[in-house]
């Protein structure tokens, strides 16, 4: 067996060290939490009546935002698949594609201008019922709303494959079968998407569970905290380590056990391009009225913030901003920390699915329990981020800046970064390793009979294959780090701030002008690299994928 | 000559090949069967991306089983992916042989190319040429390797009838003049009657002379 591994140690070793140095950082960060708790503390012990609540709280609105989400888009995906020819589809369907990169911050603002006490629902509301709606955006509401918002476009954009994947003949067959439309769905159409829709499902609550930014700032007090929310709370406002501390055990325990539930499940990030719908006639008049009206509420749902704040940041002052010393230095601390992060995670994740992929073909490395070991770390590995939410990475990484002293901002580089790449992670292993397994299971034996390997197989085999992937990765984490409101709020301060914080402290200080100014750069930003770096990496005309 | 003796393979422990034969050089050895039972599986195991549970394989007298791949004396062409579409006619050629341009190694693709029908196409890229040209290049990649067993793994399955009898006419003439061992897995029979020395039908795992 030995033989087999030392065969394939080129692509073994680097993805084996980078996923044990993943695992040692995430063993350390543990040791250093739960090094600090009271030597008796157990699930069971840190669970009083406030962590009990606060638990609730957050199972609950994770559990309503999954469902909301799963609800919504699958019927916008629905929708979208039997109306295969409209106006700016296409369009509309790479915004919801955004959804993933978009800063949470953005979101929120962008919300808040539209549905907030002074936004443009209420002053349509005031001018046509002389009415308006007080503060329905702030609590529970206003959390489901915004989780839905960035969720329900996700699982729509990743269903949509899923319906149009569903061959010709099951089409044909429902027909000649005269099923109805909702027979068709329930027979033919939720077997097909049924195993998409439980790991859109499963990502999306271990998302909401860990949710933070849209938290803190929608759910208006402290009984609609969250875990996270509570950790952050009680490390920057209350200075309790020991009560963050029991806040972190019970998150990584749950958070732990959802990993575990669902790592049979998919992560499902797809950079496929979606191809005319294949369904071949058009459904009953009343049926498509419904999938329009799907199509355009949701559409309307989903642009409206956006251009809430390219019309309100268009205004700002430009010059004021671009003066302000702590912009410019959260503007390059941003960009700096995105430009690495998402470097070392195209490299990381290059690295973990080539080496898995040796455990996934037999004529590779035969199966073995050794094997599956390996390829299961290296999978925890890359989706530890799902495990360790970033405010517990965050307590972890401060407590070890307390402990070891070191050269100003250093842990706090160093915590963003890892968080970022961790982070990312598990969405660039799901774009890449597809990609990266299919090109072997396509040229494996012709590279094998041919003796191509090493730099010649990456030039020849690998990269003309990946490099449309590999721009998407890139693309997709350096957005994730650019928007990412997690570990920078324990360890921003005036020195040492990024885009998103630096937003959070003007809004936190109803700046409001400056605050739309700076939602829109952020905004700008996200979307440029999103939508062109992709095309930089754009792939070669003689290359089928 | 090319022999195999009693080599079994296992899978995931629920079919078992047991697979012997014998081809010598200026042979085509044509193997048939059923989609499933093995046909592929033989040919794995003999370049090597199959590890048999037991048995041997000599070529000329010389135990094969420890060689990886690229080192046995073996050339194949598959049925899809024979070649990268991105790269020319040329460039996929000297893939085979070398990553050198040099000017000898271009006269010989230019020779190989001309032998197989497809003269002065060495700067065309892969993917604007027709499946049977493709399968033509795969050809002349494997002739320029000069190795002494040639594989072919139901290579021109989706060509149509007189590109497909052009190639069967094109592997015998170079399994007669190159003097090498040909083994060539089909689903059609007419195949093996129009060019086979012998033929062998893959049933159930087994190998039986037909």
């Amino acid at each position: 067996m030995l033989k087999e591994y030392w065969r394939f140690k080129g692509s073994l070793i680097p993805g084996l060290f980078v996923s044990f140095a993943l695992l040692t950082l995430a063993v350390l960060l543990f040791l250093t939490l739960f090094g600090a708790t009271d030597a008796n503390t157990t699930i069971f012990g840190a669970l009083n009546q406030r962590v009990i609540g606060l638990l609730k709280f957050t199972l609950f609105q994770a559990t309503l935002s999954t469902l909301f989400s799963a609800l919504l888009g699958t019927l916008l995906a629905w929708s979208l698949a039997h109306q295969p020819r409209f106006f700016s589809r296409s369009l509309l369907i790479a915004l919801f594609s955004s959804s993933l990169v978009l800063p949470t911050i953005i979101v929120v603002f962008g919300l808040i201008t539209i549905l907030g006490r002074n936004g443009w629902l209420n002053h349509l509301s005031n001018y046509l019922f002389h009415h308006s709606f007080e503060g329905f955006l702030y609590g529970l509401s206003g959390i489901l709303i915004a989780h839905t918002y960035l969720n329900a476009s996700f699982a729509a954009r990743g269903l949509l494959h899923s319906f149009e994947s569903i061959p010709k003949e099951r089409y044909k067959l429902a027909k000649s079968l005269g099923f109805s439309t909702f027979k068709r769905f329930v027979v033919i159409e939720f077997p097909a998407i049924k195993s998409t829709l439980f790991s859109i499902s499963s990502t999306i609550f271990l998302l909401c569970f860990t949710s933070f930014a849209i938290v803190l700032i929608l759910g208006g007090n402290p009984s609609y905290n969250t875990l996270e929310v509570a950790i952050y709370e009680a490390v920057k406002l209350d200075f309790d380590i020991s009560f963050a501390l029991e806040l972190a055990f019970v998150q990584l325990s749950i958070s732990v056990i959802f990993v575990i539930f669902s790592s049979s499940l998919k992560t499902s990030v797809s950079n496929i391009k979606i191809q005319e719908s294949i369904i071949p006639w058009r459904d009953a008049f009343g049926v498509r009225v419904l999938q329009k009206i799907t199509i355009f509420i949701s559409g309307l749902f989903f642009i409206l913030p956006l251009v809430a704040i390219f019309h309100d940041g268009i205004t700002a002052d430009f010059t004021r901003i671009f003066k302000s010393v702590v912009f410019m230095k959260s503007f390059s601390t941003s960009i700096i920390i995105a430009s690495i992060s998402s470097v070392i995670t195209v490299f990381f994740t290059l690295f973990l699915a080539n080496s898995k992929r040796n455990f996934a073909l037999h004529y590779r490395i035969p199966k073995s329990g050794i094997g599956k070991l390996l390829a299961f770390l290296i999978s925890f590995s890359g989706t530890l981020y799902l495990a360790i939410p970033s405010l517990v990475l965050g307590l972890g990484f401060f407590l070890l800046s307390q402990r070891f002293l070191a050269p100003a901002n250093f842990w706090a580089t160093f915590a963003l970064l890892s968080a970022n790449i961790l982070m990312s992670l598990p969405f660039s292993l799901s774009v890449l390793y597809p990609s990266i397994l299919k090109t072997a299971k396509r040229y494996d034996k012709l590279c094998f009979s041919l003796g191509i390997s090493g730099y010649e197989r990456w030039k020849y085999c690998e990269w003309p294959y990946l490099k449309e992937s590999i721009g998407y990765v890139l693309a997709l984490s350096f957005c994730l780090s650019l928007g990412d409101l997690g570990v920078i709020s324990l360890f921003g301060n005036q020195d040492f701030s990024t885009l998103p914080w630096y937003l959070y402290g003007l809004m936190g200080s109803y700046k409001n002008s400056d605050a739309s100014g700076v939602a829109l750069i952020l905004l700008v930003l996200v979307l440029s690299v999103f939508i062109f770096v992709p095309k930089l990496f754009k792939g070669d005309r003689f290359v089928k994928n | 000559m090319l022999k195999i003796d009693k080599l079994i393979y296992n899978y995931k422990n629920e079919n078992e090949y047991n697979f012997s034969l014998d081809a010598k050089r200026g042979e085509i050895v044509g193997i048939t069967g059923a989609s499933g039972n093995g046909k592929s599986t033989l040919l794995d195991l003999i370049a090597g991306f199959l590890k048999p549970t037991s048995g041997t394989i000599t070529f000329d007298g010389k135990y094969l089983g420890d060689l990886p791949p690229e080192k046995r004396p073996i050339t194949i062409l598959f049925q899809n992916y024979n070649l990268f579409e991105h790269l020319s006619v040329k460039r996929n050629i000297l893939l085979g042989i070398n990553d050198s341009s040099q000017k000898s190694d271009l006269q010989k693709v230019r020779q190989i190319l001309e032998e197989v029908g497809l003269k002065g196409f060495e700067d065309k890229k892969a993917l604007t040429l027709s499946g049977g040209q493709q399968q033509r290049v795969a050809l002349a990649r494997s002739l320029l390797r000069d190795k002494p067993i040639l594989l072919l793994d139901e290579p021109f399955s989706g060509l149509d009838f007189d590109t497909r009898d052009n190639m069967l006419q094109l592997v015998q003439n170079i399994t007669k003049t190159k003097d090498i061992c040909t083994l060539m897995v089909t689903h059609e029979i007419d195949d093996c009657r129009k060019i086979a020395t012998k033929s062998y039908e893959v049933k159930n795992g087994k190998l039986t002379l037909l």
